[in-house]
């Protein structure tokens, strides 16, 4: 007992008084702060705790025991103790007797037993045991019996004996009541009085023990005097009295005992009823528990009831179990049509396959639900296939009308607001769903792959599950005694079913290969073809973008699938399903993109950015890396991720060899687009490029509107571009894929660098020669302009203007390349030079007769030109001029001082234009740096 | 009478129990049935109320209240209002001090069925000035009001008692009704007190009497 708890205390009972059994609330403080502290009730002494329910602190209801009189209420509590009272129970018993009126049942065999000892003690009614109708509250202190025995010594205070005494009654049971109370007591008693004098079945019905007592005894004294009057005259008075008293004693309990008669038989009946209540309430059960969903109580109920009914011979059991019967058949049907409706959760068709084994169905139902569920899968597959088909067919025809009405956007789809929105048809493709309004316009296919692939995987697993659970027998735990039910999962239907499941997977995998993969069926016959459905189009209906989440669709459902440990070719179908669908979207994909870079041309701007890194480029250098690398991306998951039990994509060569060589296409495809910028451009000019000031930033000379540059000009910036692309691009972008696991990206980086190699190279070769060729041809023109002859030529003034033209031609050409592109100013500018040196020397190396004079003026021009360029000078340059001035006839020495100052002269005077050689060398230097 | 059980009352407590307080009012609810005596006593002294209805047989309750400052105990006997239990009344109705006579405002029969009440507790008791109050119960139903106030206040006048309202639903003059009938039985029992000691020979006389018998 914990200390602290306050001690119980009952303050309440209801009601205070009845026999044994009594249903008593009882209402107080602390009765216990919960059932298991209350431990204890006391009721009149005697333990009731079993019959007692607690409900809170403040109330609980109890049966009385068999305690007698009036007594204490005690609760009991493990926190509180033993409590007390300041109401008590009064317990009685009271005997019914067999005319009284009762609410309850009466058990008569005891009364029957009482009216065999009724001599011994004569059965008074409760007002008999209180004649004065005074509660016996105030009896505390009794007098003993001994003490009355002793002021009443013949006397008896029992009532029913001849020696009653009233004087003792009293004494004994009201020695304390008031006299006021004691005629209040009188009063009752007269009233009682005249209410047992009111008529002869009132007077016999509460005397009926003494009355019954009469009757014996005259029956009794009959006999005797039967016996011992031989004449028996005088006792057939007395006989026919007898009689009389008989018939009319039995007239007047006539009805009486007809009444018990039929208490008998409703007694009868009513146990009959309550003994088989089971079965008569069974079909009604039956149903509510239906209604309710409570099948397993059904089943429950129904087998009892068939293990104690069926072979009944009663009728009435007969009746009602037939009954059960057809509703247990009516239950059967529904369980059977419930399993047949699809879908249906995979626990819910274990249930009722389970209720239907128990319910022994004929056939076999688990069975019957596989092939069921097969056909259905089956149909669903099919249906979605068609409605998607259908549903394309339609979209199909309605842009057909759409296009037919606005021929110029292609195909337009109403926003909300009313803006038209166009499909770029042009260029689809590599474009991301998002750019072309892809809500609207999902592919079917797509639309197609993902219900497809949701049917699988919602409804596959429980049908793989439920046949497996069939064959393990575990469908079958409720019905172990029959033994012969096992067997029933015969091989027959394993291999059946097997069947089954890879027909679905493979109508699957073809239903699938038929959207997606034609090709790989055209080896089924036409009529199957059909039935895989035949889809209108051929792949490029479907954006790029689309397709890697198509296969994603598969590929998850493929690997859902793996996971489930199916039989014969099932994974293997379903791993090549997946395989070829990655290996198709990747082909598909880099064609795709294929084509798209090898259309770029069309994008030409011929907008020149320039940064240090890479020089003047135009933007095309970039969408060709921006093409690759999208789809590159959007190959990423298809490609590089594996999922649990997926191959390697590029484990397979075939796949390896294919991925190699369009990888190595796919980078090579830029150069045939600049080769025909440079060479032989488009001249529709592309979209934008008559808003943008073409050239550079610095906005050195623009060309006119709608204009390509001209040929020179084209070809230094696709030279940039050909050599951005080769030495920045290509290598970032093998980088990328080697990334993504590509293989053998080492040979398409190679094979890449060739072709633009090979590309830079004739580039490169038709800009020098466009650039050199004016200025190579006019040398020698030039040189003897005014009849200029190196023998009859005067003593030199300085450098000619031949000469000094030419330098402005090579610094023309050396401004318009460091415009496009700094990096190409050394190797173009020594390219030219090292040209115009050769043809310089040449010209000069010709002559073949010097004057007094000409020397002296050759070596000055060579030397010049030298000069000016000397930190260009190939070493092939500066063998021409080595060897054109060897070639030279000795100079006098004072001719040698002449041409050096005359050189000085020079190169004072161009300072300007020289610089430009020399600055540009510092630039060349710091940019090496 | 009264003295003479509460001393032996007070004789006996003292035995049992020193704390607990000595005066004993005796009350008892009468009533027909379902006009809400039960749910009156119960939410005196459980501040519940019962929304079923469980005829009663003879319930007994007592607790400790403060009356005016004074402790003391109140014992309530809630009789049966249901006509099959009708002959076991004479009997409670003998032992009370003060009646509650409760009808329902809601049920004319059971405001006709009061005056048959009064009687037979005037003919047991027989004492006209018995502690007693009217109460009209269920007051929280006015929609369904059958007695009105004016024909409840008459019938209280002509017998010289207080009629009160009450609900044991909102619980409204719940406490009222008891207290108030607490007061009367102490006033009478004061009143008797002072009698008796008028004549204190008288009394002990008669119970000298009581014992020769
Ligand atoms: N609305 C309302 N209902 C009440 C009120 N008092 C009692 N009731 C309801 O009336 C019904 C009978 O109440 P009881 O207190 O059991 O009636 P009773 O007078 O004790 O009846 P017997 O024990 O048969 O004599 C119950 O359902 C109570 O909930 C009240 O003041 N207002
Ligand atoms: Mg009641």
């Amino acid at each position: 007992m914990k200390k602290g708890g306050a001690a119980p205390l009952v303050t309440g009972v209801s009601p205070k008084e009845g026999p044994p059994g009594t249903r008593i609330t009882i209402r107080g403080e602390n009765l216990g702060c919960d059932i298991k502290d209350f431990i204890g009730l006391k009721i009149c002494g005697v333990d009731c705790i079993l019959s007692a329910e607690w409900k809170s602190p403040s109330k609980i209801i109890a049966r009385s025991g068999p305690g007698k009189g009036k007594g204490d209420v005690i609760v009991i509590t493990r926190t509180g103790g033993v409590g007390s009272c300041t109401v008590g129970f009064k317990g009685y018993f009271v005997q019914i007797g067999p005319l009284q009126d009762s609410a309850i049942w009466i058990d008569e065999s005891q009364t029957v037993s009482i009216r065999h000892g009724r001599t011994q003690s004569p059965i008074f009614s409760k007002e008999d045991e209180d004649p004065l109708g005074i509660s016996d509250e105030g009896n505390q202190a009794k007098f003993k019996e001994e003490e009355l025995l002793e002021m009443f010594p013949d006397a008896s205070g029992n009532m029913a004996l001849q020696n009653f005494s009233p004087a003792w009654y009293l004494l004994e049971n009201h020695h304390d009541t008031s006299f006021e109370d004691m005629k209040a007591g009188l009063a009752y008693m007269k009233r009682r009085a005249t209410q047992r004098s009111e008529g002869p079945i009132a007077f016999v019905k509460s005397n009926l023990s003494s009355t019954l007592d009469c009757m014996e005894s005259l029956d009794a004294l009959h006999q005797q005097y039967c016996a011992d009057d031989l004449r028996g005259d005088s006792v057939n008075q007395y006989a026919v009295l007898l009689m009389q008293a008989k018939s009319c004693a039995d007239g007047l309990f006539k009805e009486v005992l007809g009444r018990k008669d039929k208490a008998d038989s409703t007694r009868n009946a009513l146990s009959v009823l309550q003994r088989f209540k089971f079965l008569f309430y069974l079909p009604l059960n039956i149903k509510r528990n239906i209604e309710k969903g409570d099948y397993n109580l059904v089943i429950n109920d129904y087998v009892r009831a068939r293990s104690l009914f069926a072979e009944t011979q009663v009728q009435v059991f007969k009746k009602v179990y037939n009954e059960v019967e057809r509703n247990i058949g009516e239950f059967r049907e529904m369980l059977q049509q419930k399993l047949m409706e699809l879908p249906n959760p995979l626990d819910e068709q274990k249930k009722l396959i389970r209720y239907l084994l128990s319910l022994e169905c004929e056939g076999d139902p688990a069975w019957e639900c596989l092939v069921n569920m097969q056909q259905w899968l089956t149909g669903i597959l099919c249906t979605c296939k068609e409605d998607h088909i259908k549903e394309e067919q339609m979209s199909q025809t309605e842009s057909e009308a759409s296009m037919l009405k606005s021929p110029v956007s292609h195909m337009s789809i109403d926003t909300p607001k009313g803006k038209r929105r166009e499909t770029n048809t042009s260029f689809k493709s590599t474009l991301s769903p998002d750019q072309s309004g892809w809500k609207f316009n999902t592919p079917q296919k797509i639309l197609f792959i993902e219900e497809l692939t949701d049917i699988m995987l919602e409804n596959f697993p429980s049908f793989w599950k439920l046949g497996q659970a069939y064959f393990s027998g575990s469908l079958f735990v409720n019905v172990k005694e029959n033994s012969e039910r096992p067997q029933k999962t015969d091989s027959s239907k394993h291999s059946k079913f097997k069947q089954m499941v890879t027909d679905v997977i493979s109508l699957f995998s073809n239903l699938v290969r038929a959207a997606f993969l034609p090709k790989s069926l055209e080896n089924t016959p036409e009529e199957n073809r059909k039935e895989f459905g035949i889809w209108r189009d051929n792949k490029q209906e479907i954006p790029g973008a689309w397709l890697p989440s198509g296969v994603r669709y598969v590929r998850n459902c493929v690997s859902s699938l793996s996971l489930l440990d199916l039989p014969g070719d099932c994974p293997t179908l379903i791993q090549d399903l997946a395989l070829d669908m990655r290996t198709d979207c990747m082909v598909t994909l880099l064609k795709q993109a294929i084509s798209d870079v090898k259309q770029l041309h069309l994008k030409e701007t011929w907008a020149v950015e320039t940064d240090d890194e890479s020089g003047g480029t135009t933007q095309l250098p970039a969408l060709f890396e921006n093409i690759v690398n999208e789809t590159i991306q959007h190959l990423h998951e298809v490609v590089v991720q594996n999922k649990v039990g997926e191959p390697e994509i590029f484990s397979q060569r075939t796949v390896q060899k294919d991925a190699t060589v369009l990888c190595t296409q796919l980078l090579q495809a830029f150069a045939p687009c600049i080769h025909s910028l440079a060479f032989n451009p488009p001249f529709h000019s592309p979209e934008k490029s008559n808003s943008l000031p073409i050239l550079t930033a610095e906005g050195k000379g623009t060309l006119g509107k709608d204009k390509v540059p001209v040929t020179d000009k084209r070809l230094i910036i696709m030279l940039s571009n050909c050599n951005h692309t080769m030495v920045r691009v290509i290598p970032r972008l093998v980088e990328n894929l080697n990334k993504h696991g590509y293989v053998e990206m080492n040979k398409a980086l190679r094979a890449a660098q060739d072709t633009y190699e090979d590309l830079d190279d004739s580039l490169f070769e038709a800009y020098v020669e466009e650039k050199s060729n004016p200025i190579v041809g006019a040398i020698e023109q030039n040189m003897y302009k005014g009849g200029f002859s190196w023998k009859t030529c005067g003593k030199p003034s300085g450098v000619r203007n031949y000469l000094k033209q030419v330098i402005m031609h090579m610094i023309e050409v050396h401004a318009e390349v460091f415009a496009v592109s700094p990096v190409f100013v050394t190797r173009v500018t020594q390219k030219v030079i090292e040209q115009v040196s050769e043809e310089f020397t040449r010209v000069i190396q010709c002559v073949t007769d010097h004057g007094k004079y000409g020397p002296v003026q050759a070596r000055l021009e060579l030397m010049a030109l030298q000069e000016t360029v000397s930190l260009y000078l190939t070493p092939h340059a500066s063998k021409c001029f080595k060897e054109a001035l060897g070639d030279l006839p000795e100079v006098k020495t004072e001719d040698r001082k002449l041409s050096e100052e005359l050189l000085n002269k020079f190169k004072s005077q161009m300072k300007f234009q020289m610089m430009c050689f020399y600055g540009d060398s510092i630039l060349r230097n710091s940019s090496e740096a | 009478m009264f003295s003479c059980w509460t001393r032996r009352q007070k004789a006996n407590m003292s035995k049992a129990k020193a704390t607990q307080p000595q005066v004993i009012h005796k009350v008892i609810m009468v009533g027909s049935g379902g006009v809400g005596k039960s749910a009156l006593t119960l939410q005196f002294m459980y501040d519940e109320f019962v929304e079923d209805y469980e005829p009663t047989k003879a319930d007994s309750y007592r607790k400790k209240v403060v009356l005016d400052g004074e402790e003391v105990q109140i014992d309530i006997l809630d009789t049966a209002g249901q006509e099959d239990y009708a002959a076991i009344r004479d009997n409670y109705f003998r032992s009370g001090e003060g009646f509650l006579c409760v009808f329902s405002i809601t049920e004319q029969e059971s405001f006709q069925a009061t005056a048959d009440f009064r009687e037979q507790i005037l003919r047991v008791k027989n004492d006209d000035n018995i502690p007693f109050l009217l109460v009209g119960n269920k007051a929280d139903l006015e929609e369904k009001r059958q007695v009105t106030v004016d024909e409840a206040q008459q019938r209280a006048q002509q017998w010289s008692v207080p009629y009160v309202e009450t609900s044991a639903k909102t619980r409204a003059n719940v406490d009222k009704v008891f207290y108030d009938l607490m007061r009367e039985i102490r006033s009478r029992k004061m009143e008797a007190t002072r009698q008796s000691n008028g004549k204190p020979k008288k009394k002990k006389e008669k119970r000298r009497k009581c014992t020769l018998l």
